[in-house]
């Protein structure tokens, strides 16, 4: 008898679990589309935004296979991600690497031999391998827009995974939908993997529109974004032969470049071209 | 060397005899096959962050094992009585001492290649490339930093009252040696005076466990560190090593043991 | 004839419990011989200091004062219990070994060679009655069995002296005779025992002579028949007399 009064207690319980689940359910999936954040996100709470930078720095350190400076380092770990695509090699920033400096005692002398003291980048290819980091980071805190950025670029560029990528990005624009640098990494994915200009200059343009809107805002966009935007729209307006339209989003960039010369030379040779090209050619 | 050698043979059999080794080999091939199992962006060649989670996992259960098994040995030797038949035959306790670190010492480079074998498996089958002499040096090094942190163990447990307050102690500052003992110059250099001194002193003084540390080259694929550098580092843990022993020898040969 | 077991004005003290009190005189110049081939009774009170005396013997203390010997060697050195066997009075032995492992283990401490182990063993399973339990781990053995175990531990290194802790406490009569059988023959084949009892029925059955030390000191040393014949008495009140025990005036 104990035994059947034993079952027929767990079952009332398990009966009991499984109403209150039934009822709970709609609420939690209505809960979610709202945007809410996950139940990860909430559990974290603001240290999400700790651990993501922690992650993303990760990704920056398997970037540089491990040669990396620590908090204790003389120099400030550089400012500015490495990851984000610049063309350059290990060399480049050695003096800003260049964090170890000559050991202090014999301890440290032998220690050197279990760290990793060469600079180097991850090429050919390994630049996966910092991917899982940026994926992470993204999912803890979704409004770090580099991490897309940064990872769309390798995704592109060097891993030809042109689907995923945009994939990606437009991930970080559902949940960043005024970022104009996640904007502006969409368009050169469209221009450059895909050769599709119309939609490459749509999404340009919106992206310049935010941009503008955030300083009209106050919230002090990097102008080397707008530069950035805008350059990209002019040589995309110049090898369409919309010259009128390249020489304006020249003008453009060079009011916020550091240095407008350059591009004070490109909009004289357009102005030349513009000058030269038969009447018709121009659309506005 | 036939008592120690007898002595070892125990500490070896209730090793895998208890649960500690099944439960945290399961848990570590568990979430490495995890960590291995999801795709980024598609991508199934990516393995560099499965070689991390494998790695630091192995590190995290080597170090609970060598702490864990250590700290209760004597303890436990006097709290069941077993030290009383086992001192009443011919045997110092010097033998003992030797005997019992041997034994954890032996049983967590027994744990150490199981656990390296297995990331050899898995992460091979990913790379499909074995890179034997840097997997042998990160477990070499790592097996001669555990041999520190077991006779660092043994000590405190001829120190401390119990064994859960040895296992904390020293997991603390094994942990806090491996994360922050190479850059206590630093800190030094940077503080006043008498202080600084203190911090310098310290320096010197405590084992430098994060020199055994090699994880890096392997996750990196950096290639190998000098084999005299492995020697050396060798000779450290074995001195380091000896000396703890030494202190604990000095303390057992002078404590009662009463029926 | 030299003395197997040999006490010379052993003295024991221990650090005071609290501060302000005196040392504690657990063994007060203590001195006893035992002869090769007999039996020898180690009998007190609780309390008495026989605990201390034989935690000297066996080296898990160390005398305040005086020596200790065994065949002639000091037991400060370990060779002293090289041909020594000790039953101790709680045994506890590693449980997660089985019977022959621990046997096994103990004969490698001895230096016993492989084959030889292996006789020894067999024959000691069989003589404890061991043998069907021989590969269960200890810790499923009841504590008549683990007992049983103490006592083949003891007679591993085939001793020529044998140091038994109250023996027979806690095992049932059966295991009682068992034992007192087991110490018989041993003492027909010439081995020496030396054990500590409450069972002075028993003592008086086996023991050859007997010591009573009571509060440290030996009070009385001698043949159990003489002791006996001379108070003309069973060998309780003679115990009970040297130990100052006055009984309650009816």
């Amino acid at each position: 008898m104990k035994r059947l009064t034993s079952c027929l207690v767990l079952l009332l319980l398990f009966a009991a679990c499984f109403s209150v689940g039934t009822l709970l359910q709609p609420q939690a999936a209505a809960w979610s589309q709202h945007g809410q954040d996950s139940v990860v996100q909430v559990l974290l709470g603001d240290g999400r935004w700790l651990l993501a930078n922690h992650f993303f720095t990760k990704a920056d350190v398997y970037f540089h296979s491990g040669y990396y400076p620590t908090i204790f380092d003389r120099k400030n770990p550089h400012q500015e991600s490495h990851m984000a695509g610049h063309t350059h090699e290990a060399g480049d920033h050695d003096d800003e690497l260049d964090f170890m400096g000559p050991p202090r005692d014999w301890i440290e002398r032998f220690g050197r031999h279990a760290m990793i003291t060469k600079h180097t980048h991850l090429e050919n290819g390994q630049e996966r391998e910092i991917l899982p980091w940026l994926k992470i980071a993204a999912d803890i805190d979704p409004h770090i827009v580099e991490t897309y950025t940064v990872a769309a670029y390798w995704l592109a560029n060097q891993l030809h995974k042109v689907p995923e990528a945009e994939q990606f990005l437009r991930e970080g624009l559902r949940a960043n939908p005024d970022s104009y640098e996640i904007l502006f990494s969409l368009g050169r994915l469209y221009y450059e993997n895909d050769h599709d200009s119309v939609r490459a200059r749509n999404v340009w343009q919106l992206a310049l529109r935010r941009w503008k809107d955030q300083e009209a805002a106050g919230r002090n966009p990097e102008k080397f974004g707008l530069e950035e935007i805008s350059v990209n729209l002019a040589r995309l307006e110049e090898n369409e032969r919309h010259l009128a339209k390249a020489i304006q989003y020249f003008e453009q960039a060079k009011a916020v470049s550091p240095a407008p010369q350059n591009l004070a030379q490109q909009i004289e040779d357009l102005k030349r071209q513009l000058a030269s090209a038969p009447p018709g050619t121009q659309a506005p | 060397m036939n008592t120690v050698f007898a002595l070892s043979g125990v500490v070896i059999k209730e090793l895998y005899r208890r649960k500690d080794f099944y439960v945290l080999f399961v848990l570590t091939a568990l979430i490495t096959l995890m960590v291995g199992s999801v795709r980024f962006f598609d991508d199934d060649k990516i393995i560099r962050i499965v070689k991390e989670a494998s790695l630091l996992l192995i590190w995290i259960s080597a170090l609970v094992i060598a702490v864990g098994t250590a700290a209760r040995q004597i303890p436990a030797e006097r709290e069941n009585r077993t030290i009383f038949p086992l001192l009443a035959k011919p045997v110092t306790r010097a033998q003992v001492l030797l005997g019992k670190f041997a034994g954890c010492w032996f049983a967590v480079g027994l744990t150490l290649v199981v656990f390296y074998l297995f990331f050899g498996v898995v992460i091979g089958s990913r790379e499909h490339h074995w890179p034997l002499a840097n997997y042998f040096q990160v477990m070499w090094l790592q097996w001669s930093m555990l041999g520190i942190v077991t006779a660092l163990v043994l000590f405190g447990s001829l120190v401390f009252a119990a064994p859960s307050s040895n296992s904390t102690i020293c997991l603390i500052l094994v942990i806090g040696i491996l994360l922050l003992g190479g850059y206590l110059n630093r800190v030094a250099a940077q503080q006043p005076g008498p202080l600084g001194a203190l911090i310098y002193g310290i320096y010197f003084v405590i084992p430098h466990l994060e020199w055994y540390d090699l994880r890096k080259f392997v996750q990196y694929d950096q290639g190998l560190v000098p084999w005299s550098y492995c020697l050396l580092a060798t000779l450290y843990a074995a001195l380091y090593a000896a000396l703890l022993l030494f202190a604990a020898w000095l303390v057992f040969r002078r404590k009662a043991l009463n029926l | 004839m030299d003395a197997i077991l040999e006490l010379k004005n052993l003295r024991v003290e221990f650090k005071a419990q609290a501060a302000g009190q005196d040392r504690k005189v657990a063994v007060k110049d203590l001195n006893l011989r035992v002869n090769p081939g007999e039996v020898f009774g180690f009998l007190g009170p609780n309390g008495a200091g026989k605990t201390t005396t034989m935690n000297v013997l066996l080296g898990f203390v160390n005398a305040t004062g005086g020596d200790a010997f065994l065949f002639g060697v000091n037991v400060r050195e370990p060779i002293a219990r090289q041909r020594i066997g000790y039953l101790p009075e709680l045994t506890y032995y590693y449980k997660f070994l089985t019977a022959e492992e621990i046997l096994r283990f103990y004969a490698k401490i001895f230096g016993i060679p492989r084959a030889e182990a292996d006789r020894r063993i067999e024959r000691l399973l069989k003589l404890v009655e061991l043998e069907g339990a021989r590969r269960r781990p200890l810790k499923t053995y009841s504590k008549g069995m683990q007992q049983r175990v103490g006592l083949a531990q003891a007679l591993i290194n085939d001793p020529d002296l044998l140091v038994l802790d109250e023996p027979t406490s806690g095992l049932d009569p059966l295991g009682r005779m068992k034992v007192r059988e087991i110490i018989q023959r041993l003492k027909g084949e010439g081995k020496t025992v030396f054990f500590s009892s409450h069972e002075l029925g028993e003592v008086e059955t086996i023991c050859d002579r007997v010591a009573i030390i009571n509060q440290g000191e030996l009070k009385i040393e001698g043949s159990v028949a003489q002791l006996v014949a001379q108070h003309n008495a069973n060998l309780e009140q003679v115990f009970l007399k040297y130990i100052g025990y006055q009984p309650a005036q009816n």
